[in-house]
C-alpha cells in the first residue's frame, strides 16, 4: 500500500499540546488570561500560575489618576456594576515600584495595558515602555468606559483607532493588542481599523454601560451614575461580538464578556476567539482559572481536539 | 502567610444570638496565627458556589466579614443577616463549609497605657470584641455600643438604643463626650455604620483625641486588586483613594474624608 494508514494511538497529543495557543506574536501555553484590573499577583496565592498563559495588569495611564469617588461598585441580578475609573499610580509609579515585581514574580508573558487621552500620549508611553525588560506586549485600552477622553472618543471612531494603532505599531515588536468597547455601532467596522494599522490582536469586550437603581429613594447605586456592567449578563453580547469581528478580521481575537467556566470559554473558541480572559469570574470563583483550563483540556483531550481547529468553526 | 488565602474549611460550631445575629466558628490554626483584631475574612457558604454550579448559574459575591475573636486556631465569625449572600450564612450548621479569603486587611494598631473609648454600632460590635481583647491587659478601656433596637445591643460597659427598648436612649455617640471627660480618654476605636463614625469622628477631632475607625465597604475581590472599596484618606488638600480591602478596613479617623463620603 503506497499511503500509510494513521495510528491514532500512537500520536494522540496531549493536552498540554492541545492547549497551545497563539495571540498575534505571542506563543500561549493556555489560552486562558485575565481581564484588566480584575486580577494581580494576590489571586496568584491560590492556585498553580501554569494554567495561564499571559498575564495582563490593571491598565496604567501617563499620569496617576485618582478614580472615581465611591460607591464604585454594585452586584446586580445578573453580573456587576463598576466604576472605578481607572485608578493607577502613572507610568512612572509603575515602572519604579510593580514591573520589578512582576519581572520577579512571574512566570508567564507580562501584557502591559495601557490607557491614554490623546495618540500623542499613547505614543510617549509604549516608547518609554519599550525601554523596559519583561514586557512581552500592550493592551491598547480604548474604551474604558468610566473615563472621558478629552472629548476624543477613541473607541468609537474607526478613523482615529487607524492613527493610534498605525503609529504605535511602528514604535513596537511587541505584542500590540487593541482592546475595543462594545458601546459602539460597528465594532467590526473598528476591529478592521485596528487591523489596518498593523494591531496584532484584537480584545473584546470591555464592559457595557450599566446603571442600577435603589428603587425605593431612587438614588443610583454608582456615585457617578452610569458604570460599567461585567459579568453573566454580557456573555451573549461578548460572544456576539466576538463571532462578528471574527468574521471581518484575520488578526486573533482575545475574547473575555462573561466567561467564568470552561464551557464558556468552547463557546468563545468556536466563535472565533484564539484566546479568553476572564474577569469578573475572579471575584466569583478564584479558582475559575485553573478550574477553566481542567475542564478545557479534558473536553479537548477527550474529543481529540485542539483549540487551532475549532477556533472560529461555529455551525450556524 | 502575607496574602490573604482560599480555603474551605468547615463550620464547627454555631451559636444563636438575638434576632438575626448569629455566630460561626471555623478551626485552622495557620490562619488563627495570621489574624489580627479588625481584620476581615471575604466569606460565602460553600454550598452557595455548589449548589450555583450544579444548576449552571453564577453564585453571588463574597462577604467581607470582620474576625468577631481568634484564639489558638478558634476563629470566630458575628454575622447579621441582613441580604442574600449572609442570608445564605444564616441557614448553615455545624458541619457545612464555609469559603474563605482571608486574612484580609491591616487590623488595629495596638497600644499600651491608654484609656480607651471603643464606640461600635450595631454589627460594627464583633471587631470590638476582639481588639478589647487584645487590649485588656495592658489598658483601661471603657465600651459603649449602641443599635436600633434591644436586638442590636450585645455586651459592653455602656448601651444605647435609638428606640430606648434598653439602656440609655439615643444614638451613641451621644454619650462619647461625656465619657471623654469622666474616663479621661486618651484613644478611641470605634466601628459601626458611616454617619455613626462620621460623627464620632467629629467629636474626636474637636478634643484631639487619637482615634481608628474600621470601615465598611462594597467589595468585589476582597484582596486589594480591584479598587471597588476605596475610599478618600488623607489631608484635606492631599488625599488619595485607598482600598478598605488593603490598606484599611482600619484608618485614623482624622485621615478620612468624611466630607467626600
Amino acid at each position: 500500500m503506497g499511503t500509510a494508514i494513521k495510528d491514532n494511538s500512537k500520536i494522540r497529543p496531549n493536552a498540554n499540546e492541545l492547549l497551545h495557543s497563539k495571540l498575534g506574536v505571542l506563543e500561549l501555553k493556555t489560552p486562558l488570561t485575565v481581564a484588566s484590573g480584575t486580577f494581580d499577583l494576590e489571586n496568584l496565592e491560590f492556585f498553580d500560575p501554569a494554567c495561564l498563559g499571559a498575564f495582563v495588569c490593571k491598565t496604567i495611564t501617563r499620569l496617576p489618576k485618582k478614580g472615581n469617588p465611591p460607591p464604585r461598585l454594585y452586584e446586580t441580578e445578573a453580573g456587576l456594576l463598576n466604576s472605578i475609573g481607572l485608578q493607577n499610580p502613572g507610568l512612572d509609579a509603575f515602572i519604579a515600584e510593580k514591573l520589578p515585581v512582576y519581572q520577579e514574580q512571574l512566570r508567564m508573558p507580562l501584557i502591559v495595558s495601557v490607557s491614554g487621552s490623546s495618540i500623542a500620549e499613547f505614543a510617549e508611553m509604549i516608547e518609554t515602555l519599550e525601554t523596559c525588560a519583561g514586557i512581552s506586549g500592550y493592551e491598547i485600552n480604548i474604551s474604558c468606559p468610566n473615563v472621558e477622553n478629552e472629548g476624543i472618543a477613541f473607541g468609537v471612531s474607526s478613523e482615529i483607532v487607524y492613527k493610534l494603532v498605525h503609529r504605535l505599531s511602528a514604535l513596537t515588536q511587541r505584542e500590540l493588542c487593541i482592546k475595543l468597547s462594545p458601546n459602539v455601532s460597528d465594532i467590526a467596522e473598528i476591529a478592521q481599523a485596528a487591523e489596518a494599522g498593523k494591531a496584532s490582536s484584537i480584545a473584546l469586550i470591555n464592559s457595557i454601560y450599566g446603571m442600577a437603581i435603589d428603587y425605593r429613594t431612587g438614588r443610583s447605586r454608582i456615585k457617578k451614575g452610569i458604570a460599567g456592567y461585567t459579568g453573566i449578563g454580557i456573555k451573549p453580547v461578548a460572544l456576539a461580538l466576538t463571532h462578528k469581528t471574527a468574521q471581518a478580521v484575520n488578526i486573533p481575537i482575545l475574547a473575555m464578556g462573561g466567561i467564568y467556566t470552561w464551557q464558556d470559554a468552547l463557546e468563545f473558541i468556536w466563535a472565533g476567539a484564539s484566546a479568553i480572559a476572564i474577569g469578573t469570574a475572579n471575584f466569583i470563583n478564584p479558582l475559575a482559572a485553573p478550574e477553566l483550563i481542567m475542564g478545557l483540556g479534558k473536553f479537548l483531550l477527550e474529543q481529540q481536539l485542539s483549540i487551532s481547529e475549532i477556533k472560529g468553526k461555529a455551525v450556524i | 502567610m502575607n496574602n490573604p488565602q482560599y480555603r474551605q474549611r468547615a463550620i464547627q460550631l454555631r451559636e444563636e444570638l438575638s434576632d438575626d445575629y448569629f455566630l460561626l466558628w471555623i478551626w485552622d490554626e495557620a490562619l488563627g496565627a495570621a489574624g489580627k483584631a479588625g481584620q476581615f475574612y471575604d466569606v460565602r457558604a460553600l454550598a452557595s458556589l455548589k449548589d450555583s454550579q450544579n444548576a449552571g448559574k453564577i453564585p453571588k459575591l463574597f462577604k467581607p466579614i470582620s474576625i468577631y475573636d481568634n484564639q489558638g486556631g478558634r476563629i470566630g465569625f458575628m454575622i447579621k443577616k441582613v441580604g442574600e449572600g449572609t442570608a445564605a450564612l444564616s441557614e448553615l450548621r455545624a458541619g457545612d463549609l464555609l469559603e474563605l479569603i482571608g486574612p484580609a486587611g491591616n487590623g488595629f494598631p495596638i497600644f499600651q497605657g491608654k484609656r480607651i473609648l471603643l464606640v461600635s454600632g450595631g454589627i460594627g460590635y464583633p471587631p470590638m470584641w476582639y481588639l478589647q481583647k487584645e487590649l485588656i491587659n495592658h489598658n483601661q478601656i471603657y465600651w459603649m455600643h449602641g443599635g436600633a433596637r434591644q436586638g442590636d445591643v450585645f455586651p459592653c460597659d455602656e448601651i444605647w438604643t435609638e428606640d430606648g427598648s434598653i439602656g440609655r436612649h439615643g444614638r451613641v455617640c451621644g454619650g462619647m463626650r461625656e465619657n471623654i471627660q469622666k474616663y479621661d480618654i486618651d484613644l478611641i476605636y470605634s466601628c459601626g455604620p458611616m454617619p455613626m463614625l462620621a460623627s464620632a469622628a467629629q467629636i474626636s477631632q474637636e478634643l484631639g483625641i487619637e482615634h481608628y475607625v474600621s470601615l465598611e465597604s462594597y467589595m468585589a475581590c476582597g484582596i486589594g486588586v480591584c479598587h471597588g472599596c476605596a475610599v478618600p484618606i488623607g489631608t484635606k488638600d492631599d488625599w488619595d483613594y485607598l482600598r478598605v480591602c488593603k490598606e484599611g478596613p482600619v484608618f485614623n479617623a482624622e485621615e478620612v474624608r468624611w466630607e467626600l463620603l
